[in-house]
This record gives C-alpha cells, sequence and structure tokens, in this order.
C-alpha cells in the first residue's frame, strides 16, 4: 500500500516518467541543446578574438577624423600615412568601417554596421510575430510575417557580402590586411563569415518553413511548433550577432 | 502519429495575452539599447580600460537576456530548462573575462 502510494506520487512530480520534465516537446528541447553546443562554438571563436585583440596594443588616438567629415579618395592609404594603422597596434574598427553603400568621402563610423544590427533584429521581430500568430492558427499571418523574416535575413546577407567586398577591395586577406595586426582581417573573415553562414542556413530553413505553412502542411498538422523550432534557430543568430557586433566593433 | 499524440497532452507553458505589446516593446528596449552601444563606443573612444569592455559585455547580456527571455519564450519556460541553458553559458562568460585578462598578460611579455 504504501509502495502505491509512493508511486503515484512519484507520476505527480515532473520526473516522474510519462511527460516531458521540460514541458516542452522533444523537438523543442533538442533545438535548444543544439543552440547551447552552438553558442560553445561562437563561444570560443569569440574568447579568441578577446585574447588576440588584448595581446596587441590598443588603437593609436584617433584626433584628426571626426564623424560625418569629409574624407580623402584614398582613405586607407592617408591612415597609413597619418600612422594609426601600424603593423602592431589593433586598427580602431570605427576607422576600418567607415563605408556606406552610394556615400562616398564621407566618414561614417560603424554606421553600416549599426544598420545591419537594426535590420537583424527587427527580422527577429517578424519570426516572433509569425510564432505569435501560429498560436492563433491564423495560416495568411504567419506566412506574411514569414516572408518578412525571409526578406530581413536576406537583406541582412546583403550588406554582409556588401561589407566583404568593400573589406577585400581595401587590401584585406586571410593573411595580411593594411590595417593592422595580420589576424585582424583573418579573425573578421572567420567570426563574420561562420555568423554569415548560419544566417544562411536560417534563411534556408525560413523558405522551406514558409513553403510548408503555404501548403497548409502545419494547418493540417493542428499546430505550428515548426514555426517555433526555426524561430529559435532565427533567433539565436540574431543573438550572436549582438555579441559579434559588441565584440567586433565595439571592443 | 504516436509523437504528436505525446506533444498534445504536454502541459503548455503559458503565453501572455498581450505577447504582442511585449514583442514590440522587446523590439524598442533592443533598438534603444543598440543606440546606446554607438553613443558609448564614441562617449569613451579615448578610453581604453577592461570596465569598459564589462560595460559593453554587460549590455551585451542584458540584449541577450530580452532576445532569449522574450523573442525565444523562455521567460515563460518551466524554470529547469532555464538553468538547463542558462548556468552553462554562466561559465562561458566567465571563460570570456579570463581570457581578456590572458591576453593582457600575453601583451605584457610581448612589449
Amino acid at each position: 500500500m504504501a509502495n502505491t502510494t509512493n508511486l503515484s506520487t512519484d507520476k505527480k512530480t515532473s520526473w516522474g516518467g510519462g511527460k516531458s520534465p521540460f514541458s516542452v516537446s522533444y523537438g523543442k528541447l533538442m533545438m535548444w541543446i543544439f543552440l547551447l553546443s552552438d553558442a560553445f562554438t561562437f563561444s570560443s571563436l569569440l574568447i579568441a578574438y578577446g585574447f588576440i585583440r588584448y595581446s596587441f596594443p590598443s588603437p593609436m588616438e584617433n584626433t584628426i577624423v571626426k564623424p560625418l567629415s569629409h574624407v580623402a579618395e584614398h582613405f586607407t592609404e592617408a591612415m597609413n600615412k597619418a600612422g594609426l594603422f601600424v603593423q602592431d597596434h589593433w586598427p580602431a574598427p570605427e576607422l576600418v568601417f567607415n563605408h556606406f553603400p552610394f556615400i562616398h568621402g564621407i566618414h561614417l563610423p560603424l554606421f553600416f554596421v549599426s544598420l545591419m544590427t537594426f535590420i537583424l533584429i527587427f527580422s527577429s521581430v517578424t519570426m516572433v510575430l509569425a510564432v505569435e500568430a501560429g498560436h492563433r492558427m491564423q495560416k495568411k499571418e504567419v506566412a506574411n510575417y514569414m516572408l518578412l523574416t525571409i526578406i530581413g535575413g536576406a537583406a541582412f546577407l546583403g550588406c554582409q557580402a556588401w561589407e566583404w567586398t568593400t573589406f577585400i577591395g581595401e587590401g584585406a586577406k586571410l593573411y595580411g590586411n593594411p590595417f593592422g595586426p595580420r589576424s585582424f582581417a583573418a579573425l573578421f573573415f572567420i567570426v563574420t563569415g561562420f555568423h554569415g553562414f548560419h544566417v544562411f542556413s536560417g534563411v534556408v530553413l525560413n523558405i522551406i518553413i514558409y513553403i510548408n505553412v503555404l501548403n497548409g502542411t502545419y494547418e493540417k498538422r493542428g499546430h505550428y511548433e515548426m514555426v517555433e523550432k526555426v524561430g529559435l534557430y532565427w533567433h539565436f543568430v540574431d543573438l550572436v550577432w549582438v555579441f559579434v557586433f559588441t565584440f567586433f566593433y565595439l571592443i | 502519429m504516436e509523437h504528436m499524440d505525446h506533444t498534445e497532452h504536454l502541459e503548455h507553458t503559458e503565453t501572455p495575452a498581450d505577447m504582442k505589446s511585449k514583442i514590440w516593446r522587446t523590439f524598442w528596449i533592443l533598438l534603444g539599447l543598440t543606440i546606446v552601444d554607438i553613443a558609448l563606443y564614441f562617449a569613451l573612444l579615448s578610453t581604453h580600460s577592461m570596465l569598459k569592455n564589462a560595460l559593453f559585455i554587460l549590455l551585451g547580456v542584458v540584449k541577450a537576456w530580452y532576445i532569449v527571455g522574450i523573442f525565444m519564450h523562455m521567460k515563460f519556460e518551466r524554470k529547469v530548462l532555464m538553468y538547463m541553458i542558462v548556468l552553462p553559458m554562466i561559465f562561458v562568460v566567465f571563460f570570456i573575462a579570463l581570457m581578456l585578462i590572458e591576453g593582457d598578460y600575453t601583451f605584457l611579455l610581448r612589449w
């Protein structure tokens, strides 16, 4: 008798079996665990960045170039001459990333990368709105928000392609760059490249889910949990960008 | 079909009724914090200290809390799920701080 009572109380606790102790489905739990392991990978890259960055002297004091001021055509060469870009000093990010599409000759430090951050945050919002619409089983609304998320992701990838093109055009390579220590450009390509690859995978997943939503796959299934799972991945990509942004451009 | 039935009788963790307004509030907070980040970067351009880095990492962690908590729904999940994910990441933040300091020592050895 005592035994049966114990068993029945065990059933009532989360770990007694018969139900998920985390109160989420198998797929969602696995997505969380995958994201945790992916976070470790990104952390290792950012830790490597932080370590290498601080084993070099800080950027040279910049007193000549003010934001929004006019700059010469060959900005990088001018910075080299002015002694702001030297081989053994880490370059100041605001002097390296000061370009904006279609605007020439004006020093716009970190403007473009801030725009990229806003694009990614906004696409995260449309994703969570798609999830929210999924709870209400509004197929059309889910589809529209998914489409906006895909556009946001594609816009971000386009921005990144432009940024890489500009960076490479100025002479940055995996094995060297005109801004400072060799590892500066190498780390830039590896960290933003790895993140960009995640964004690309996210856009592909979003497109697959978008097509499934349009086909009514989830409507038939009775729930939009797949949108939530891919949403988790998409928010994670946004989350990683917050830290890439902090480490690469601010620290 | 069996696994689908399993999903059915999960007691769903409650999503608040005003989720939409919560999402937009979070969006404005994230936008504001990013602008604060950039403003601080230019305000503290000529200071180089670990305290400044700690400030930026702290702002990043606050943003992460809003993304994970509201967007990824973590705030409304079971606490046990939250600890499973958040506790390991606390050690990672500790690791980041340690390696930044270690980088400083490497700097002292080199220069």
